[in-house]
């Protein structure tokens, strides 16, 4: 079997294929769409810029997840907009995770790969919006993105037991948020 | 196993890297506290439920005008510069 001839990397392409990736990914981060709009168009640029420096789009994928949050980073800080984080508990400490403090109740059956319901897709993106950027952005890389926990780690200057911290306490404020639309029945 | 020495490594068992002895600790105390169950199936839950979202969305038409129009005028710099 001959593999298949990879598309060739064009400006076109990469506008067609990551524009809107990128798009999502500086949304979510900064949860404000004018932001996200400004954050596109410089990572765009910077990929048209160096295209010729790609091999392929495997390539390519990685190196703007990296350049995305990079540029959304320095975006925030830019507009000195950063929500403070003020908190005694130490976020980077898993031992000091707390748990749900209310009743916990069953949450109905989910296939392994769901399908939400716009509905569904919104309520979710409303409750990333509320979480503290320390825990949005390592919860929209490795959740969201699927990006392995040492990628995050390299890409936000956090050591691997910090981002598993932030992505616990994220995961389990998601959770929290999320309970009352996906429960289905109380424990006995 | 407590719950919360279970709450400690749970992210580590929901991505299976914990070891065996710790993951059989972790599901004889699941299999007895009814609270921690629930509290586990729901995190995973959560985490399925986030791999579900969209990785692209749809551009605003304002933006995807405004972007074209910023590679083209790159592109034409870029087509000046090598020129000259």
């Amino acid at each position: 079997m001959v593999a298949p001839i990879p598309e060739q990397l064009t400006p076109e392409l990469v506008f067609r294929e990551y524009a809107p990736r990128i798009y999502q990914i500086a949304r979510r981060m900064l949860g404000n769409d004018a932001d996200a709009e400004d954050v596109t168009q410089d990572v765009l640029l910077q990929v048209v810029r160096k295209l010729d420096t790609f091999r392929g789009q495997s390539q390519l994928g990685t190196w703007l997840h990296r350049v995305t949050v990079n540029a959304a980073l320095a975006h925030r800080q830019k507009r000195a907009n950063r929500q403070k984080y003020e908190t005694s508990e130490n976020i980077d400490e898993l031992a000091t995770v707390e748990g749900p403090t209310g009743p916990v109740n069953r949450w109905n059956e989910l296939p392994e790969e769901p399908v939400l319901a716009a509905e569904q897709a919104e309520i979710i993106e409303q409750a990333i919006g509320t979480l503290p950027e320390p825990f949005r952005d390592v919860y929209i890389l490795a959740d969201v993105e699927g990006l392995a926990n040492s990628e995050i780690g390299e890409m936000l200057g956090l050591s691997l037991p910090a981002v598993k911290s932030r992505l616990h306490r994220a995961r389990l404020r998601m959770r929290d948020a999320l309970a009352p639309h996906f429960e289905g029945g109380l424990a006995s | 196993m407590n719950c919360q020495q279970l709450l400690q490594v749970l992210l580590d068992y929901v991505s299976r890297e914990l070891v065996v002895e710790q993951c059989e600790t972790v599901e004889i105390h699941i299999r007895s506290c009814e609270r921690c169950s629930i509290l586990v199936t729901s995190y995973k839950h959560t985490v399925r439920i986030a791999k579900a979202l969209p990785k692209c969305g749809q551009l605003p038409p304002t933006l995807e005008a405004r972007l074209r129009q910023a590679m083209a005028a790159h592109l034409k710099d870029d087509a000046g510069t090598t020129q000259g």
